[in-house]
């Protein structure tokens, strides 16, 4: 593992520095239509040489899916423009482009439905469904409140984003002595290797996958590909290393971008600002294919949906619908955004509706004593941190004119099913194995710090290694603001076994006796809770006449438990929030109705510059979880935050409804 | 992505230049700073057999101030005219074009002369030039003409350069007292093509009356639209007040903009009014402290 410096300097060793004697490049042919039927395909690597469901997406799997998935290579018909229809090859990167034109596809076009209304309206995209729905819940149960003052709805619509991480997908494949050995850029090694054993249908002992540098990931690395899998299949086919490296155009037409959630939402409250009811429907844009994380999104954002608060009755109706764009796919934050904005934007709209302040609101219905929610969720009291928070924020410091967005919410992090990883001391040094895949969160200075304390040894003879399938039997992955929290917790467990074996063996544990000595412990420490954690932001933004919003101050208070390196904590928090006033502002995956990508371009989807950076306030709350080392969830805090507190600041500022985002200027001036 | 395969030549000068144009026709495009054609060759939208970079020749990238004006060479870079004391001082808004042109790394590649030749409409010199009534020296083997700027733009990527010629300077008469201009540009973000981009040129009289005017605009049509209609709106006046509606909607009703991911006609047509009146106060300040 290499240092920040390094990395955000270039001098990695990224996926496409690994060269490899009689290597092929592989470019994927994809379909330029949104829907068509596939009447013949001549030429390149297609779906009659072989084709495949996928299997193992990771991130948001729950083993209950339903399907249909997307298979390797588009069959009858391409479901999405930009799903793989063929693959060609080639000894340099220009040869592999070039023989692109040597496949011929008989496209007949349909139809596409590209908007939620059509997927309800229209007939299945899937002959073998009844209708686009995909996947539904229904959480908490339907109810009636006689003596309600106020009855609020409104519809909100978070459009689809790209990832977007600096580097994009990609992966070396080598089919070697009847295994087939894949280096990829990603977050999680296992589900990885679960993905191509189920897919290429291979033993667990034929596949092995090492991790390498990472340029971010943010949600897009932590599964399977059909692209990951045609490399593999190439690969044993032609007996040669298969290299993938995705364009930025790929990226946006083909990779799983998250976000793409609807919500129409009623409360029912009292003019004291006592939220008595919440119902609605949640929309999941869940693209073409299930056996995504779009079968799980809609359940997760009803499941959160009253956050923080003490909600008595509630009802949602979660859905996800079949549409002809990308299976949708996790984004940091993966549902707890999309939650909190509903929920947020109703605070406000009743605020408005009453008179009260908005933070007053959230004060009214914060739980004072730990709360089972009418969807199943339980919380721990939120009140005393929102008054925190208040304070800490310095929202009641504000005077009119001036007036800031504030937010409110919970984090739910992915800590279950807890993490696997692998302790070996050996000649004097300490090295680590981790489930969950750094993709730039230094997760080295984690490991170091922890491991130093717990072994009372010098941090520099602990290194976090690659990860690596045949070192570690068994990982999760890096997401859901889990990495510190259960993989930090697995290393101190593993650490006491270590030291606890020391001490039965020599009578006590000493650092010499470590190091003079071999040992190794490998296990996946489960831990089957979901942690939560309370978060609040505060920002303030100005509209100019054209439009464009201005960021002025954005504000964060966070309940990290413990901050185990502090100044990863302030990067995670800033990088975040500066991802929330992405999403708020200007990024978006979007189509024609026909179909077109119009955000084919980074320029066009949308990325906060270095000009739009905001002064930040980061501080934090350390109320000590209860695993051993006190931290708890973070990651994904800011995304949830930010765009809910910078909705309202726009709101005051243009006195315009902020139901979508991106908020574009031709909405604010129109 | 990469681009298909072509075969590079890096003539030396203008002569060798002409004479590989003349060997490959229709088969050959010209290459300078690339800021527009490297990206459009990588995805592969656009490939041509052969590519001449003409950015080895001698003699394209000087700036000359004189008594008349500036003469500048078609390969002098965006960054060159940014950082130009003297063009700022007398264009200014040749330098708030070029500060504004996508990102430093490709100012330091783009040129003047690709920005003009490329018929992009929204590239942002074009109105810039428009408006301060330049000129464009075309050169061919064994001869030359001119071309004004106001006439040289004939449709979406399409300009008055015949095959066999190459765009080597543009000539800007020197502004008289009391004249300035001033470009605007709205845009998403740094770096961004425009929403629309509007340029202004205003000279007064002695007793601070506007004398003339002229106005063009980017990114609001197939190709850079000059405002039409503004002498008889400004001339004579004093009082910014009093002009900037009429201005605005002299601006609005120039334009032609299209519906797309960045935004309505209608929104468009806003944003070029606001554009209008916000560019018109800046140039008739500069203007007034002259």
């Amino acid at each position: 593992m290499r240092s920040e410096k390094e990395m955000v300097t270039g001098r990695m060793q990224y996926i496409d520095d690994i060269v490899m004697d009689g290597m092929l490049h592989m470019t994927v042919v994809r379909s330029p239509y949104s829907f068509a039927k596939i009447n013949a395909i001549r030429g390149g690597l297609n779906h009659t040489d072989f084709n495949s469901e996928m299997k193992s997406f990771g991130e948001g799997e729950t083993g209950e899916e339903t399907g249909p998935g997307e298979t390797m290579f588009a069959g009858s018909h391409a479901f999405y423009a930009g799903q793989p229809v063929a693959a060609v090859f080639g000894k340099t990167k220009y040869e592999s482009e070039d023989n692109a034109d040597s496949v011929e596809v008989d496209y007949e076009p349909l139809k596409p439905i590209m908007n939620l209304n059509d997927s309800l309206k229209l007939g299945p995209v899937h002959g073998s469904m009844k209708s686009n729905v995909l996947k539904r819940t229904l959480l908490g149960k339907e109810f009636s409140i006689a003596d309600s003052h106020i009855d609020l709805s409104d519809s909100f619509m978070m459009e689809r984003i790209a990832t977007n991480p600096i580097e994009g997908r990609g992966l070396v494949c080598h089919y070697d002595d009847n295994k087939l050995n894949v280096w990829i850029s990603g977050q999680s090694m296992h589900s990885i290797k679960s993905g191509l054993c189920g897919t290429l249908n291979l033993p667990p002992d034929r596949v092995r996958v090492f991790h390498v540098d990472t340029g971010g990931a943010f949600g897009l690395k932590g599964g399977m590909y059909p692209e990951y899998a045609i490399a593999g299949f190439a690969s044993m086919k032609y007996g040669k290393p298969v290299k993938w490296i995705e364009t930025r155009r790929e990226h946006l037409m083909a990779s799983k971008p998250g976000r793409g959630v609807r919500g129409d939402i009623t409360i029912s409250a009292r003019k004291d600002g006592k939220i008595l009811g919440l119902k609605g429907k949640v929309l999941v844009d869940a693209g073409a294919f299930g056996g995504s994380i779009a079968e799980f999104s809609p359940r997760f954002i009803g499941y959160q949906i009253t956050g923080p608060y003490a909600i008595g009755n509630v009802y949602v109706d979660a859905q996800a619908l079949v549409t002809n764009k990308p299976p949708q796919g996790p984004y940091r934050g993966a549902g707890r955004p999309e939650a909190s904005f509903l929920m947020e934007r109703m605070i406000d709209r009743l605020a408005d509706e009453t008179g009260l302040d908005p933070v007053d609101i959230r004060l009214t219905n914060a739980a004072t004593e730990p709360f089972k929610t009418p969807t199943g969720m339980t919380i721990p009291e939120s009140r005393s941190f929102l008054q925190d928070a208040i304070r800490e924020l310095g929202y009641r410091n504000f005077r009119k004119p001036e007036r800031p967005g504030f937010s409110f919410f919970a984090l739910l992090p992915a800590s279950s099913p807890g993490e696997g990883a692998r302790i070996r001391c050996s000649e004097g040094k300490v090295k680590v194995w981790l489930g969950g895949n750094t993709h730039g969160q230094g997760h080295e200075f984690f490991v170091k710090s922890l491991l130093s304390t717990e072994f009372r040894i010098d941090p520099g003879l602990i290194t976090l290694e690659y990860a690596d399938t045949d070192m570690l039997e068994k990982g999760e992955g890096s997401w859901g603001s889990r990495s510190a929290m259960v993989g930090g917790n697995a290393i101190i467990e593993l650490a006491r076994r270590i030291i606890k074996r020391i001490e039965k063996e020599e009578g006590h544990y000493a650092p010499e006796i470590l190091l003079d000595g071999e040992y190794d412990e490998q296990d996946f420490v489960s831990y089957k809770k979901t942690l939560i954690s309370y978060g609040a932001n505060l920002v303030t933004a100005d509209v100019d006449t054209y439009g464009n919003v201005h960021v002025k101050e954005c504000r964060s208070y966070y309940d990290v438990g413990r901050a185990l390196v502090p100044h990863m904590v302030r990067g995670q928090i800033i990088g975040g929030c500066m991802q929330g006033i992405g999403q708020t502002l200007y990024e978006e995956i979007s189509y024609s109705e026909d179909g077109t990508l119009l955000t084919g371009s980074i320029s066009d989807a949308g990325l906060p510059t270095a000009e739009k950076i905001p002064e930040f306030t980061v501080k934090y709350a350390e109320n000590p979880s209860e695993f051993p080392h006190g931290a708890k969830g973070l990651g994904e805090s800011p995304t949830i935050g930010v765009p809910t507190a910078l909705a309202r600041a726009i709101e005051l500022a243009s006195g315009k409804r902020i139901r979508n985002t991106p908020v574009r200027p031709d909405y604010l001036i129109g | 992505m990469n681009p298909r395969e072509f075969e590079y030549h890096a003539p030396h000068s203008l002569d060798e230049a002409f004479s590989l144009l003349g060997k490959y026709g229709d088969e050959s495009k010209i290459l300078a700073g690339g800021q527009s054609l490297i990206p459009l060759m990588k995805s592969r939208i656009f490939s041509m057999p052969h590519i001449i970079d003409i950015g080895k020749i001698e003699g394209l990238r000087n700036i000359e101030i004189n008594k008349s004006g500036a003469r500048i060479g078609s390969l002098v870079t965006i960054s060159d005219l940014e950082s130009e004391r003297e063009i700022a001082e007398l264009f200014p808004a040749i330098h708030d074009a070029a500060s504004q042109i996508a990102d430093p790394l490709i100012r330091n590649a783009g040129t003047i002369g690709g920005n003009i030749a490329h018929g992009d409409p929204g590239n942002d010199l074009p109105a810039v030039l428009v408006t301060l009534g330049a000129v464009f020296v075309l050169r061919r083997s064994g001869g030359e003409r001119t071309a004004d700027a106001s006439k040289f733009f004939i449709d979406t990527l399409e300009t008055d350069v015949h095959h066999g010629e190459i765009l080597t300077e543009i000539v800007i008469p020197r502004p008289g007292k009391k004249t300035a201009s001033a470009y605007l540009k709205a845009k998403k973000s740094a770096g961004d093509f425009s929403i629309a981009g509007i340029s202004t040129c205003i000279s007064m009289e002695k007793d601070g009356s506007i004398g003339s005017i002229r106005m063009a605009l980017t990114s609001s049509g197939p190709k850079v639209i000059e405002v039409t209609g503004l002498e008889e709106i400004c001339k004579g006046k004093k009082d910014y007040n009093s002009i900037a509606e009429k201005v605005s909607v002299a601006a609005v009703s120039s334009a032609k903009p299209s519906d797309d991911f960045y935004g309505t006609v209608q929104y468009k047509k806003k944003v070029i009014g606001i554009l209008a009146k916000d560019c018109l106060k800046l140039a008739m300040e500069r203007a007034e402290k002259r």
